[in-house]
């Protein structure tokens, strides 16, 4: 197991736990993807995987050991913007390299890969400050994408993409992956996206978080995504998952005004 | 004849201009034009007034105020004097400025330190500066030294004070995300910390120049017999107005030309944040 998070407590307020008692793995070089109503809590998984949270009970292990504040193993894209403000977009996307003291040569030949990836090319030298809304959303992926971390989470990585690239995008997140054996903690509103990328696929709802269904995908590595696409088993699936979803979400709802006493 | 052309609303609409941004270059002309203007209508108003409205004894004209200037910048007055107070200047400036980055910096990392020492830092800063003149006076005696320090604690402090809320407003944000990546303390120190806080870091330095300038001349007229503020003292003294004004003359471009030097240094530096904005530099 790469991640595994058993018997996790945790709050922002004592009087509405997020999660009590929370469970749930990721193992090596698997993709399991996160689907739950907005304020769920899935951000809050992400960071507890990440360190950047500690459970108030229960405990976060990370490739066997238990993790001790921040988590440098993996790659975490997050909801947010965390693009170094006074660096250029290949500056921001060679940060990780720079960290570890990768080689010269190495670093700009993944820099040239990762900057045609996200389609960035002519983007390099500008700063944030001068990018749209998807082209940051862009440069951070390229930068979770560099350094090749055992365990990537991402944070709806794709929300702001258009179809087109977002496609790529996919194909491309994938191959790296296998390639390397990584293992993804992928959160998504887009419910055909987790179905297509993940190998497992975790419905979340509820206060205290629960999870309502673990569906498998059973599409194996080697996948084809546009032959999912036309398969029955998909649209099945697919179905299935956006039934579970509305539950969640109906049930996200009424809790509300209860939560807040 | 052109008399019958039609009015200028009846013009084809391909041929009627679209209303753009005046280009950054011809603003820039038609203010320093207008500077200008208002300089020489300011000068006119006083030479004419001086002596008619008011007693020339009390606001001298410019032409006397010109030609003061002209025999101190040949004599050799202007020259020594500005030198020495520049240098007291540069050094008070200096030695506060990185006196005040070093603790600014220390105190907000070791929040603890930070915490400790905060009283006494309040306390010193609240403290009006120029209770410390006589101390420093038998201290440092008349010297260089006593000016130099003197403008010194005051910029210290305003260099502190940016610094320290500088890398205290560090994003939490960028911090972890930078320490996930694998960043270590100097690290982060350096792609993080430093870079974020130089923002505030820099508008602590540009608005203590002109305060290293008037701790400099306030001490020269306190006590020296060099340095424009002695030479405005002295001025002052003997009621020669034209002198007064001619030593602030020199005072107002020494405050121009460092206001312009360390505009043009910092603007390099945080070039990413302007760089988003309309107004930027370019042509149209
Ligand atoms: N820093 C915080 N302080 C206090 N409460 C927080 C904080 N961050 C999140 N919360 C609360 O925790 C709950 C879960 O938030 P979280 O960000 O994990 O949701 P999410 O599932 O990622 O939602 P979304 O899909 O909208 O991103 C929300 O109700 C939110 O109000
Ligand atoms: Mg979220």
């Amino acid at each position: 197991m790469l991640l595994e998070i058993k018997g996790v407590h945790f709050g922002y307020q004592q009087e509405a736990p997020i999660l009590q008692g929370f469970n749930m793995h990721v193992a090596r070089g698997e993709f399991l993807a996160l689907l739950g109503p907005s304020g769920c809590g899935k951000s809050t998984l992400l960071n507890l995987a990440a360190g950047l949270l500690m459970p108030l009970d229960g405990s976060v292990k990370f490739n066997g050991s238990y993790l001790h504040g921040i988590n440098n193993n993996v790659g975490y894209m997050t909801q947010g913007d965390t693009l170094l403000p006074w660096n250029t977009v290949a500056k921001n996307i060679l940060l990780p390299l720079e960290l570890r003291g990768t080689p010269a040569q190495e670093r700009s030949d993944k820099l040239e890969r990762a900057l045609k990836l996200v389609n960035l090319g002519d983007a390099r030298n500008k700063f944030p400050s001068e990018l749209s809304g998807g082209m940051k959303r862009r440069a951070l992926l390229a930068r979770s994408l560099i350094y090749d971390p055992p365990m990537l989470l991402m944070d709806e990585p794709f929300g702001a993409l258009d179809a087109q690239l977002r496609e790529t995008m996919h194909k491309e997140l994938l191959s790296t992956v296998n390639r390397l054996n990584e293992s993804v903690l992928f959160v998504t509103h887009d419910i055909a996206e987790s179905i297509l990328l993940s190998d497992r696929v975790l419905v979340l709802g509820g206060r205290p978080l629960r999870i309502l269904e673990e569906t498998i995908c059973p599409w194996g590595k080697e996948r084809n995504l546009d032959e999912i696409r036309k398969s029955p088993d998909y649209a099945k699936l697919e179905a299935h998952v956006r039934g579970l979803l509305r539950l969640a979400d109906a049930e996200q709802y009424a809790d509300a005004p209860k939560g807040d006493a | 004849m052109k008399t019958n052309e039609p009015p200028v609303k009846d013009e084809p609409e391909h041929l009627a201009k679209a209303p753009v941004r005046k280009s950054r270059n011809r603003i820039r002309v038609e203010n320093l034009a207008w500077q200008i203007a208002i300089g020489i209508i300011f000068l006119s108003i006083w030479e004419y007034a001086s002596e008619r409205w008011i007693s020339a004894l009390l606001v001298s004209k410019p032409s006397r105020i010109a030609q003061t200037m002209w025999e101190w910048s040949i004599d050799g007055t202007y020259v020594k004097n500005i030198w020495v107070t520049l240098k007291a200047t540069i050094m008070g400036f200096g030695g506060g400025a990185i006196g005040g980055m070093i603790l600014g910096y220390i105190t907000a990392t070791f929040r603890r330190v930070g915490e400790v020492l905060e009283p006494y830092v309040t306390a010193l800063y609240t403290l009006p500066r120029l209770a410390l003149a006589p101390l420093f006076l038998m201290w440092f005696g008349l010297g260089m030294e006593f000016r130099v320090m003197f403008a010194a604690t005051i910029v210290f402090f305003l260099v502190y004070y940016n610094t320290y809320f500088g890398v205290r407003e560090v994003s939490n944000e960028l911090l972890a995300a930078v320490r996930i990546m694998g960043a270590n303390r100097a690290q982060l120190a350096v792609r993080v910390v430093i870079p974020s806080a130089l923002v505030w870091v820099t508008a602590g330095l540009k608005i203590s120049v002109p305060y290293a300038l008037v701790g400099v001349v306030v001490a020269e007229m306190l006590a020296s017999d060099e340095g424009v503020g002695f030479l405005l003292a002295k001025s002052a003294s003997q009621f020669s107005t034209y002198g007064s004004f001619a030593a602030i003359a020199a005072l107002l471009v020494m405050a121009l030309l460092t206001d312009w030097l360390l505009e043009t240094i910092t603007r390099r530096a945080l070039r990413w944040k302007t760089a988003g904005s309309a107004s930027q530099e370019q042509q149209h």
